[in-house]
């Protein structure tokens, strides 16, 4: 009796495992997913989940990152002078918690979100917007409950109504985040999250959401549910009243796994339909594995330059700070010449090959090539000894040749690609004149950030990644000098602001398409970065699951590309 | 005895207030901005620094910051920790168990090898038994654990398809347990599946418990080995040994009555520190094999400068340490009747 059931348990132990059931989808991933409320998601990690649990009022149209589509609007309609917008909202959709959606949980949502606005969130683009300032009311007074509840509301038909300061052609765009999602007001009032009345409101302003009770028990009118959580594993489970039909996955897990070795040995054994696989190099280790689908040559939706600081904020990083050859003066980049002379040093072929393992765009705008504003035909800069040479002889009135300098260029540590690119442009502007040093400084992240947010840093290299899909986003971000990178570049130009400015004042498409094609010829002509080429993505998946191919779309958060409903097995 | 167990519980608080003290005066050696990235996951997020800063309370006067976590702390509140996005007491509620589960399961073949085999060798000197566990000790305390997690993961796991993959269940139990989930009694999922009559989920936490395990036995128990190996060999040259065994008594209580419990001492020593390490979770162990235990929260708190975070942490692990030390001596007590504390 002793020895069967011994052999039971080691029977039982000894089972063989079996991958994935065919109606459940399981990721794995390193990330902690630090909210499931809305009103609180800014990252990628959370958004996964969020896009999936909670619905908003549009989303992207198929794979395109310009194009919008209704969800849990049916429609809209933009007044005449781009400042209200009126969406007609679907009829019989249901909430996880078994409420009806109705207007009065999307106007909850939107001034939940202007109410709260805390700095954690991405809400300062929705009150930029619908306020006029990207603050929350604690930072600006300004904002009453007056403004908030006029700007957001609901009207007799029960269609929800936005009225803008002034208009804004992203604002569709900024709707698509999955931070706009909407959420089940009574269920959230009854959780003891903010009750949505004006009594209350100012005690919710700058709250942080995180950790709130909404997310700990979400109720969206996605297509899953939310069904356990623990502190490595979220399980979500399909929506049987989800009004657009049951999906085929019943089941979708995600598990935080923050090992990578361990990932990819759970994706080459069909434990895991896909994994966070980490950077190009490990796709050698996952090429010709039976059972696994690769999807190479995604398009890159962020921007990364090297920045040129016109403006040195911080004497540490001048040297002797004078054109003397032992250091640099503050404005050393303010010389246009010397602008021009690093964008022909820098090896843009020789970056696709080494760091992007060949798997690269070079970009003539910073701006990703999908978005709609990318414009091909701009000028771009190529590697040219001779044209950098002549630059650096213009420069300073030919000073800076005779002199040559020392310039110290900061890169994040432990990021390889960072580090590459700076080390190319070092060794291709040192080539030219031996009195030329630059030298490297790998910084952590949070010592780069701090510094280089208050222009204290000659050259760094960073990206931007989409708040929502508007060229918007990146171009001022990038080119204005109100942008939000301007401090790091101090790059000050009057026609790149007028030509951003009138592009942000009109909603009609083609205007603002020349507009944009202005700010590309103009961004060439100044030169106040250096285009890093982007690489292209790659995802690697269960070659039994469908949907991923005809779907991907990289404005949604989640590895997949698309809604969870769109998946199969 | 008695005496001696409050008195030691009672110098807990002051142990407490000594550590949270060092803690929270070091990371002032840290400028606000750095501790406030913590609360950043990206760029964008980054436009509100001076905000977190500001309404965390980053940039008050250490006794200020001292001051108000330790009025929180007192009323039960550890605070937020942003590592594992909760408060800290529901972190460590969740966590703790976890590691416990690991730490209990993988004690006792630690403690059985280490002691056991290592006795082994001892008697049997210079035997093919004893070369082995040389052996075994030179080769485990030479392989660090996340080679040693990882080879094992890989071969038993990738290769021999022997074991299962990382976390705490199987896909298809982790979808069982939403239909009929398992109530949470101790918070070790093995338990509160025995307890609740689950044995498909309790046999899969024990499945996934294996390599962990394995893992842990094997890098820990080497030096367990090591040393009562050492100290036994010590102990059977003793003049006291040789009187015993002329006086005919049999092989078996020379040996383990005589012997072994004087050559204890050390090992339970050890043993205490290996104990202690593995309930202030084993970071590694728990990385590579996805276990939802203290030890990666604790690191990643740490890297984050995430001051609840890690404050919580080092108060577990003051607790865990004066608890573990305690029994340890209480140990010392019952094996040795030399030892009084009164």
């Amino acid at each position: 009796m002793k020895k069967a059931a011994l052999g039971g348990l080691v029977l039982a132990l000894g089972l063989a495992f079996a991958a994935v059931p065919a109606n459940t989808l399981l990721y794995m991933q390193s990330a902690d997913i630090p909210t499931l409320d809305p009103g609180a998601t800014y990252d990628t990690a959370s958004g996964a989940l969020v896009e999936n649990i909670y619905e908003t009022l549009v989303t992207y149209k198929g794979k395109s990152v310009s194009e919008l589509q209704p969800l849990l609007a049916t429609s809209w309609t933009i007044s005449g002078d781009g400042k209200t917008y009126t969406f007609t909202l679907r009829k019989g959709v249901t909430f996880h918690s078994g409420n009806p959606f109705t207007c009065e949980d999307a106007e909850y949502t939107f001034r939940r979100n202007l109410v709260t606005n805390s700095p954690e969130s991405g809400n300062w683009f929705l009150a930029e917007s619908l306020l006029g300032t990207s603050a929350n009311a604690e930072d600006d007074p300004s904002i009453t409950w007056d403004r908030i509840a006029k700007a957001v509301r609901c009207d007799k038909e029960g269609r929800l109504v936005f009225t803008l300061p002034k208009p804004d052609p992203a604002f569709l765009a900024k709707l698509a985040f999955a931070g706009q999602s909407i959420v089940d007001k009574k269920w959230a009032v009854s959780l003891g999250e903010w009750d949505g009345t004006e009594k209350t409101w100012k005690s919710w302003v700058g709250k942080d959401l995180t950790d709130s009770e909404l997310s700990k028990k979400p109720s969206g009118t996605g297509a899953y549910q939310l069904a356990r959580r623990d502190a490595n594993t979220v399980v979500l489970t399909a929506f049987p009243k989800y009004w657009g039909g049951k999906p085929k996955i019943e089941n979708v897990i995600f598990q935080i796994v923050k090992e990578q070795a361990t990932r990819i040995e759970a994706l080459k054994k069909g434990d895991a339909d896909a994994v966070e696989t980490g950077p190009r190099p490990v796709l050698a280790q996952l090429q010709g594995v039976p059972g696994l689908k690769i999807m190479d040559d995604i398009p890159n939706n962020t921007a990364t330059a090297i920045f040129m600081n016109q403006k040195i904020g911080n004497p540490e990083y001048l040297g002797s700070g004078k054109l003397d050859g032992k250091g640099i003066p503050a404005n050393f980049f303010a010389d246009i010449n010397v602008r021009k002379a690093f964008n022909y040093s820098f090896d843009y072929d020789r970056y696709i090959k080494e760091v992007l393992q060949g798997k690269g765009v070079k970009r003539t705008m910073l701006l990703p090539e999908t978005f709609f504003g990318y414009d091909p035909t701009i000028p771009t800069y190529t590697y040219d000894p001779q044209k950098a040479t002549a630059y650096f002889k213009k420069a300073f009135g030919g000073k800076l040749w005779e002199t040559g300098f020392v310039l110290k260029a900061t890169y994040r540590a432990g990021s390889q690609a960072a580090q590459t690119a700076m080390e190319i442009l070092k060794a291709n502007v040192e080539k030219l004149n031996p009195k030329f040093r630059v030298e490297l400084v790998a910084k952590p992240w949070s010592d780069l950030l701090k510094e280089s947010r208050t222009g204290g840093v000659p050259m760094i290299i960073i990206g931007w990644a989409p708040d929502y899909a508007d060229p918007d986003n990146f171009l001022y971000t990038f080119y204005h000098s109100q942008g939000y990178y301007h401090p790091r570049s101090n790059c000050s130009d009057p026609i790149l602001d007028q030509l951003l400015d009138q592009a942000r004042q009109t909603t009609d498409r083609e205007k603002r398409k020349v507009l944009y094609r202005q700010v590309g010829l103009r961004a060439y002509e100044v030169a106040c970065y250096i285009n890093v080429p982007a690489g292209l993505g790659f995802i690697v998946y269960n070659e039994k699951l469908k949907g991923v191919e005809e779907n991907f779309n990289p404005m949604f958060s989640n590895y997949f590309g698309t809604y969870f409903r769109n998946l199969s097995k | 005895m008695l005496a001696f167990i409050v008195r030691r519980l009672l110098a807990l608080p002051l142990v407490l207030l000594a550590l949270s003290l060092a803690i929270v005066g070091l990371l002032q050696f840290l400028t606000p901005e750095q501790r406030a990235v913590a609360f950043v996951q990206n760029e964008q997020q980054l436009r509100n620094l001076d905000k977190v800063i500001r309404e965390k309370g980053l940039d008050q006067p250490f006794w200020v910051q001292y001051s108000n976590w330790l009025k929180e702390a007192l009323r039960g509140n550890l605070g937020f920790s942003k590592a594992s996005n909760k408060s800290v007491v529901e972190t460590i509620k969740e966590r703790f168990p976890a590691t416990l589960e690991l730490a209990l399961f993988a004690s006792v073949p630690i403690i059985v090898i280490g002691i056991w085999l290592g006795t082994l060798a001892a008697l049997r000197k210079d035997s093919w038994l004893d070369q082995l566990a040389r052996v075994f000790v030179v080769v485990a305390y030479n392989v660090p654990t996340f080679v040693m997690g990882i080879l094992l993961l890989v071969v038993f796991y990738g290769f021999l398809g022997l074991a299962p993959g990382p976390g705490q269940l199987s896909p298809e139990n982790q979808i069982a347990l939403i239909l009929n989930p398992v109530p949470r009694r101790t918070g070790m999922l093995s338990v509160d599946a025995l307890l609740a009559g689950n044995w498909p989920v309790f046999l899969d936490v024990l499945r996934h418990l294996i390599l962990p395990v394995i893992t842990l036995t094997t890098v820990s128990s080497a030096t367990l080995l090591k040393v009562t190996r050492s100290s036994m060999l010590e102990v059977l040259s003793q003049d006291y040994i040789r009187t015993a065994r002329a006086k005919g008594l049999p092989d078996r209580v020379v040996n383990l009555k005589h012997a072994r419990r004087n050559a204890l001492l050390p090992v339970i020593t050890l043993a205490s520190f290996t104990v202690m390490g593995l309930l202030s979770g084993a970071v590694i162990t728990e990385t590579i094999f996805a276990y939802p235990g203290i030890g990666s929260w604790g690191a990643q708190a740490a890297t984050l400068f995430d001051v609840p975070g890690i404050m919580g942490f080092a108060i577990l692990t003051a607790i865990v340490t004066v608890v573990v030390n305690l029994a340890t001596d209480i140990l010392y007590a019952l094996v040795d009747p030399r030892v009084r504390y009164d």
